[in-house]
């Protein structure tokens, strides 16, 4: 008797951490970035490498992610109908310039969205650099299978080999943008 | 079950009608003693049905606030807006779990302690149960008349050997037998059938965890999402992509089957004649998907329960609808908008359905529409009515607005409902459009065009790992309490005492269950035959006598 509730206690206990996620939170080989919640830098050794894809972009040329290789890239996955990514763009934007001279080329990931409305967010927030279209969110699902992708927006850090040092899961603000890519180029905003 | 008792006291006692007694009693000691009996104390308390039943009602009380408030799994943009509107109290709501009632701790720690409780209580009723199966028959009674059934004649035979032939004759029945153990009991038999009613019973409790465990693995490791997706259009099961995603305790979003979907072509039909008009006849999906990212792209048909299985998932057709299409040009002539827009019909009935359209990049400022999108139009006294779910006379009607949608501040909004507060209505009646109709919107605010409409399938994508195992440990469950509930115990005793120059037979015999009409006639033809035994047995111990 003394056993047996011992023994469902004990894994109702078990359950109980798992159930409520008591034993989760510890980031273990991740680096929170800015004090950021949401901002993370992969360490050196556990940075996924990014799938390659080939995807037409909102202006109709066809694009392959892995001619990139060679270049520090911010990956945005975005949608014009968005909230939070209409609230980070115009941080997009002025960043995208800031670091083109520092060879970092900024490129959007369009998820669930169309073409014309798509083009006009970019004209809207001055956005200049190049999105391809991902309207079934299939660019999306590979990228999933590396980091855990919930929703739009995220931003991806890949350094020159095509491995993901940072992330940021969520909008972006200036400071979290700048903080990683000061750590993969080694230099602050140009 | 226990032999000390004397049977007629304690004719068929359930494990679990002792197990009450054997608790009052410890309970009264409880009050006296140390801490591993305070525990024990606790736990009996625990696995008790009045705690069950509290701790149920607790589940069903806790679920209420799920409810009646907005919670972040299915309606983040609601929780938000309730922040803005109860300043003050959302934190304080907040900080109890209220938002997220179904992941809150003390949520958790009443179903598992209901968890607890129901296991705690099946256990070691599995173990009684077993225990009850293996069982020998209790002694026989002293007094076999004073049974239910009894039959009493006399044998020449010895009474050892009248115990040995009705032995024999039992054991031919398939009875379990109990022998005494030495001679100075006198000579008896007790047989007893019918176990396969704790082994129903047994089944029935084994089955009852089965599907607690089950539900316990669905729970953990199983997902719901909804996706609503338009014709033509595709999606991947990843996080993103879906509309609504409830995933188990373990599952992250990576564990989701990486498959995708593209709906082809949605036909429905409809009855067209009759009492039954426009009542559904078909729907019917044409869908493609992959069932992995690059893998072979297959074709199939979706049609109202009749899933379809990729990846362990199943993806079921729930619900269908109207979108309609349409173009935007905003002031400087631009294409700002260009799409099919799902409207939801309401439960009208015939398909009149609501939406809204968000021009949110156009210039010099923001366009909204909300829109009623009729499938088969008549107008009956000014108000535009569906008089069919079909789209015979398709019809939009539109109201302009143009300002702020209030989006630009990072504030998540539901795709189906449109904040006019910062927004000035551009028209004061509702617009009509037939497809292919355009409304320039008063000041050269821009042109909507209704260029047609496309229908859309809301898909319901399930993933529960414990439903082939609940359904299997159901039937089972079901078979045991069959089983239990058909399957008869009786009991037959036979015992032979020496009287004078021959020997008394007495048999005895008792059924559980009430409705014995069965077993009447079975200890009548068993008292028949145990007669003519003892019967054959003298006549040939005679024979062998001379």
């Amino acid at each position: 008797m003394v056993v047996l509730a011992a023994t469902v206690l004990a894994g109702v206990t078990l359950a109980v951490v798992l159930l409520t996620g008591w034993a989760t939170g510890g980031n273990s080989g991740v680096t929170d970035v800015a004090g950021s919640t949401s901002a993370v830098l992969y360490p050196a050794g556990h940075r996924p490498l990014a799938p390659d894809f080939t995807a037409t972009t909102l202006t109709g040329s066809r694009l392959r992610f892995s001619s990139y290789r060679g270049q520090v890239v911010v990956l945005n996955f975005w949608g014009s109908w968005c909230g939070p990514c209409r609230e980070e763009a115009p941080t997009l934007a002025v960043a995208a310039r800031q670091y083109r001279s520092a060879g970092v080329a900024f490129l959007g990931v369009d998820v669930r969205d169309t073409t014309a409305s798509a083009l006009a967010f970019a004209r809207d927030f001055g956005i200049t650099y190049p999105s391809v279209s991902d309207s079934g969110s299939e660019i999306t699902l590979d990228f999933t299978t590396v980091v855990p992708i919930a929703g739009t927006p995220t931003t991806l850090v890949i350094d020159r080999t095509g491995h993901i040092t940072g992330a940021v899961f969520g909008t972006a603000t200036y400071q979290e943008l700048t903080d990683l890519l000061a750590k993969v180029t080694g230099k602050a905003a140009g | 079950m226990t032999d000390v008792r004397a049977p007629e006291a304690d004719p068929f006692e359930s494990a679990a009608e002792q197990d009450d007694r054997e608790d009052r009693s410890r309970d009264r000691a409880a009050g006296t003693l140390g801490f591993a009996d305070w525990l024990k104390w606790g736990w009996r308390q625990l696995t008790s049905m009045r705690i069950a039943l509290v701790l149920l009602f607790l589940l069903a009380l806790g679920s209420v606030p799920g409810s009646m408030l907005p919670q972040e799994g299915t309606d983040a943009a609601g929780v938000q807006q309730y922040y803005t509107s109860h300043p003050a109290l959302a934190p304080l709501l907040n900080h109890l779990g209220l938002f997220n009632v179904f992941a809150a701790p003390w949520f958790a720690a009443i179903y598992l302690l209901l968890f607890t409780s129901l296991v705690g209580c099946v256990v070691p009723r599995t173990f009684r149960l077993a225990g009850s199966a293996r069982a020998l028959p209790p002694r026989a009674p002293r007094h076999l008349t004073r049974l239910p059934r009894s039959a009493e004649y006399t044998t020449v035979l010895a009474p050892a050997l009248a115990a040995e032939v009705a032995a024999t004759v039992l054991a031919g029945h398939g009875f379990r037998l109990r022998r005494p153990a030495d001679a100075s009991g006198g000579a008896w038999v007790s047989a007893e059938k019918g176990y396969l009613r704790e082994v129903g019973n047994l089944l029935f409790h084994l089955a009852l965890l089965g599907v607690l465990v089950s539900v316990a693995l669905g729970g953990l490791f199983g997902y719901k999402a909804d996706r609503l997706l338009v014709q033509g259009t595709t999606f991947a099961d990843t996080q993103s992509a879906l509309d609504e995603f409830y995933p188990g305790r373990l599952v992250t979003a990576a564990d989701l089957g990486p498959f995708t979907i593209t709906l082809n072509r949605f036909d429905a039909s409809y009855i067209t004649s009759g009492a039954q008009r426009g009542q559904p006849a078909s729907f019917d999906a044409q869908i493609s998907y992959a069932a992995y990212p690059g893998g072979p792209v297959r074709t199939d048909q979706l049609e109202v329960n009749r899933p379809l299985s990729v990846d362990g998932a199943k993806v079921y057709l729930i619900g269908h609808g109207y979108a309609p299409v349409f173009k935007v040009t905003d002031a400087r002539g631009q294409v700002v908008y260009d799409q099919a827009t799902p409207f939801i019909s309401g439960s009208s009935g015939n398909f009149l359905s609501q939406g809204v359209v968000k021009v949110l990049d156009a210039q010099p400022e923001q366009l909204g529409f909300t829109g009623v999108f009729v499938p088969t139009a008549v107008e009956a006294g000014g108000v535009l009515e569906s008089v069919f779910p079909a789209a015979d006379n398709p019809v939009v009607s539109l109201i302009a607005y143009a300002g702020n949608l209030g989006l630009n501040s990072g504030v998540t909004q539901s795709v189906y409902q449109m904040d006019t507060a910062g927004m000035r209505r551009l028209t004061a009646d509702p617009q009509l459009l037939l497809p292919g109709q355009s409304l320039k919107l008063p000041g050269g605010q821009g042109t909507i065009t209704f260029t047609g409409y496309v229908p859309w399938v809301s898909l319901a994508i399930t993933h529960d790992p414990g439903q082939l195992p609940a359904l299997i440990c159901g039937i089972a469950a079901l078979g045991g309490l069959l089983l239990s509930f058909m399957v008869r115990r009786r009991r037959v005793f036979v015992r032979a005492r020496a009287s004078g120059p021959g020997t008394t037979v007495q048999i005895g015999g008792l059924a559980r269950t009430d409705a014995s009409g069965g077993f009447e006639a079975e200890f009548a033809s068993l008292a028949a035959e145990l007669r003519s035994a003892h019967h054959q047995a003298a006549a040939s111990r005679q024979h062998e006598g001379e």
